[in-house]
């Protein structure tokens, strides 16, 4: 519990209804999707850029820890306030402020859901590109401080390739503005694309200006099967080796399909070892020999079956399907871990043999599912936290599987971000000094340390 | 029951829960009662009065548990949890009374009669000016004269070729207040052939005490529900109201399980157990229909939330009428925020999930608004004006008015 001068103080500011630190209400704030879980003080919910300015002022005066969360969807334990503290829950500051395709943009504060941006967009022919896994409930605030990818920023780039702009309040309190409404703007530093990803260590982000683009004509979506996991990988990496893009490329070993299938039952290839789903967009023109060029290199891989999802509906459904994976394997077993290890797109067919070959050796029952086109692997792994012997082979598993993305000029994470999940292995793939420089910055913005303390810097 | 051990917190539940949409609260999610539940099963939280708030503010609606990927029954904990929490901290004193009348069919027909009586000499300033939750208390429903199953015989011979025997389980809905749903009802299935039963001994579905701590109270409606249903004859038994046809199919089975005693019966009725939308839309093609209107009325539909979330729906039956001019509204499958008692209990959330549909049916031009589910209905029509002429009805009421006459037919 805070002070009771300071819990006067802050509840002046929101009034008292959006301010709350009865036990039971901070429990639900002391989670997102990772393992581990600490209890706030206090959960504020700000509606202004203003309010959340006061908030930091007394919060650095008193340096009080403060940790953002949007829909704490993370699978990081990025939003777990791991110092107790205050949680600023940006959830109700969701107003869509503007959009402007004219000029290809989009103002949001960051509750905005992602949905329900693409939602306003789908009218004016426009998308947001970045489609996380949880696109459904995650917010953009969450996205932009994740530096959130999902399937078809294969094609398009993740969300720092689409901010342009933002205004952020300061540990201070002050409140500081970066980029604008250009696409190209090359005024001073490129604050927006560190504050993506910085999942909260820098500053509140209250506004965020989105570069939104055009839908295109058309979408084709492939189901391809394999007799054989390592095939399906080589295919991967020689269709993006060859000059192909497609807009997405999912790859699913036996057990993710055979998951998801129990779970939603739309009549996926359970028999197949590895599975693609692959997905070009465009012109009708283009897609269709986009198509064609995809197939024969999937043949030449040795495909079993190659099917089309004909109707808007068959696609709805293989990409519902594919976005149940994270939830289907926790009715498998009491917890999960999904790790997004991410390698050069030559490397996906090794690493992914490393992989198996890792969690067999250990003993695990593992998944393997991928934004392969990418290189982003996840692979899953259904355990117990309560059963400590496991679990340690997990963290054994785990740490090696680091070693070999780090080892294959990979990196730690490709999109779900560093948080608590990932800060011990940090050094694999940046150095002492680097590490130096992301903490000189840190002080340099946060000295006393209050802005989601206890993750990765 | 199944245990909260596998919530891995993905957070799904939020995209489909009505009340996080308005609130956005986690406090308020699914996500947060089974989090809640597994830290009052850990000992790390106590029961208190506010924790009794955060499990109970939800509409039972069952989407969370609908489109959980992980296979969490959030239904099933909820329904527990708030029964131990109510068991602590007791509950309303009007909910409470509402528990104690629906365990008894005999108390509950003479409340029926003594309201139906208060309606008639409640001063008219009074019913224009108050509320009751958040709905006035002029656009309550007028309750049956007589209760439905009062009115017509135990069993009702078809009119035409017989093709078999089915159970009409009416609920409280058609009983006592919705009497015409149970008219039509008749109607179309004994022109379908069947012999229709409707068990006297039938009493309420018993969900309404579940979602309020009444387990033991409902013990003795589960079971003369499952001994009166009991027929071997009978092809379907059928039931005009979602969340009678969830009880039916899940909770029977389930709550004799947790009683102790023999759940094979119950199992037999949960397999049996049909809505009669669904049933009637089977068999589609033995009825006849008026082929013209000179004015087809505009059409809306309201998919309840149990209908949702056990994949049915009456909408493709209301697409194959061709003297209705049927409107797909947007929002027609989005909860409207009844709940149970949830629109007494909280008026303002409630309105707040309802505005959206109301507009939605405002903007549509229908004239007919129709619904399942006897709450939703008096809910949603507890929100309209009157001067938006818009008629509130069950399906069946619907399609019974468009048959084509008999006579006609015959020739």
């Amino acid at each position: 519990m805070l002070k009771p001068d300071v819990k006067m103080e802050l509840v002046a500011i929101v009034g008292s209804d959006r301010y709350v630190d009865q036990p039971e209400v901070l429990t639900c704030y002391s989670y997102d999707s990772f393992a581990e879980e600490a209890m706030p003080e206090a959960v504020i919910f700000p509606l202004t850029t203003e309010e959340v300015a006061e908030v930091m002022r007394i919060a650095s005066r008193e340096k009080i820890p403060v940790t953002a969360r949007g829909a704490g969807t993370s699978v990081c334990g990025g939003p777990v306030p791991v110092q107790h503290g205050i949680v600023l829950c940006f959830s109700k500051m969701n107003k869509i402020l503007s959009i402007n395709t004219r000029d290809r943009h989009a103002v949001v504060q960051p509750g905005v859901v992602n949905l329900d941006l693409q939602k306003a967009l789908a009218p004016h022919g426009f998308f947001f590109p970045p489609d996380p896994g949880s696109m459904n409930f995650s917010t953009i605030g969450g996205n932009v401080s994740h530096n959130a990818g999902g399937p078809r920023c294969l094609k398009y780039g993740v969300t720092v390739d689409y901010v342009l702009g933002m205004q952020v309040v300061l540990a201070s309190g002050k409140v500081v503005r970066f980029g604008s409404k250009n696409i190209k703007d090359v005024t001073g530093y490129n604050f927006s694309a560190l504050y993506c990803g910085s999942e909260g260590t820098l500053g509140l982000v209250t506004e965020i200006i989105l570069r939104v683009v055009p839908r295109p004509e058309t979408m084709q979506t492939l189901l391809v099967t394999f007799d054989s996991l390592d095939n399906t990988a080589r295919a991967v990496s020689d269709i993006i080796g060859s000059g192909i893009l497609p807009a997405a490329m999912e790859l699913m070993d036996k057990m993710t399909i055979n998951a998801i299938e129990d779970a939603v039952g739309i009549g996926l290839p359970r028999e197949a070892e590895g599975t693609l789903l692959i997905e070009v967009d465009g012109t009708t023109e283009a897609c269709s020999r986009e198509r064609q060029q995809i197939v024969a290199k999937v043949q030449e891989h040795g495909a079993v079956t190659i099917e089309e999802a004909c109707t808007e509906e068959d696609r709805n459904r293989l990409w519902t399907a594919r976005r149940a994976a994270y939830g289907v394997f926790a009715k498998i077993s009491p917890n999960i871990v999904s790790e997004d290890v991410t390698v050069p797109v030559s490397r996906v067919p090794e690493m992914i043999r490393k992989i198996v070959e890792i969690t067999d050796r250990y003993g695990l029952k593992a998944g393997v599912l991928a934004h392969a086109g990418d290189g982003n692997m996840h692979p899953l792994v259904c355990t117990d936290r309560e059963n400590h012997e496991e679990w340690q082979r997990v963290e054994k598993a785990f740490a090696e599987i680091f070693q070999a993305a780090a080892d294959m000029e990979g990196t730690l994470s490709g999109e779900h971000g560093i948080g608590l999940a990932k800060a011990e292995y940090l050094p694999l793939v940046m150095d002492q000094d680097t590490r130096d420089f992301m903490a000189l910055i840190k002080h340099a913005v946060d000295p006393d340390n209050i802005l989601n303390p206890g993750k990765f810097v | 029951m199944s245990g909260t051990g596998n919530c891995g917190k993905c957070g799904i539940c939020l995209s489909v829960c009505p009340v996080y949409a308005v609130l956005k609260e986690e406090q308020n999610s699914p996500r947060a009662r089974v989090q809640l539940i597994k830290a009052y099963k850990n000992k790390k939280l106590p029961s208190s009065p506010l924790l009794k708030e955060l499990i109970a503010k939800c509409l039972m609606c069952g989407s969370c548990a609908a489109n959980c990927p992980s296979g969490v029954d959030h239904y099933s904990q909820f329904m527990e949890m708030r029964s131990q929490l109510i068991e602590k901290h007791g509950d309303r004193l009007e909910i409470r009374g509402l528990v104690y009348l629906l365990a008894k069919e005999q108390r509950l027909r003479l409340a029926m009669g003594a309201a139906r009586m208060g309606q008639a000499v409640v001063p008219s300033a009074f019913q224009k000016k108050y509320r009751l939750g958040n709905i006035p208390v002029k656009n309550y429903p007028k309750l049956n004269k007589k209760p439905f199953r009062a009115e017509v015989p135990e069993e009702i011979p078809p009119i035409s070729q017989e093709r078999g025997t089915v159970l009409y389980f009416t609920g409280c809905g058609t009983n006592y207040i919705f009497g015409e749903t149970g008219h039509a009802a008749l109607k179309i299935l004994s022109r379908l052939g069947y012999r229709v039963l409707i068990p006297q001994k039938q009493t309420c579905c018993s969900i309404p005490m579940l979602f309020h701590g009444g387990v033991e109270e409902a013990r003795e409606n589960i079971i003369a529900n499952i001994e009166c249903l009991q027929h071997e004859n009978a092809c379907a038994v059928l039931v005009d109201c979602p969340t009678c046809g969830s009880a039916l199919r899940d909770e029977f089975p389930a709550m004799m399980r947790k009683y102790g005693l023999d759940d094979a019966v119950a199992e037999q009725i949960a397999a049996k157990t049909q809505d009669m939308t669904a049933f009637i839309a089977d068999h589609l093609d033995q009825l006849t229909f008026r082929q013209e209107d000179a004015e087809p009325a505009r059409v809306g539909y309201h998919l309840p939330c149990h209908l949702k979330n056990a994949a049915g729906s009456s909408e493709a039956i209301l697409r194959q009428i061709p003297t209705i001019d049927y409107v797909q509204l947007a929002n027609s499958g989005d909860c409207c925020g009844g709940g149970g008692t949830f629109f007494y209990e909280y008026p303002e959330l409630s309105g707040q999930i309802a505005a959206a549909k109301i507009a939605s049916i405002r903007e549509s031009g229908a004239q007919i608004w129709l619904t399942d589910c006897p709450v939703c209905r008096i809910n949603l029509a507890g929100q309209l004006a009157e001067e938006d002429g818009i008629a509130m009805m069950h399906p069946l009421s619907l399609l019974a008015g468009l048959l084509d006459e008999l006579d006609k037919q015959v020739l």
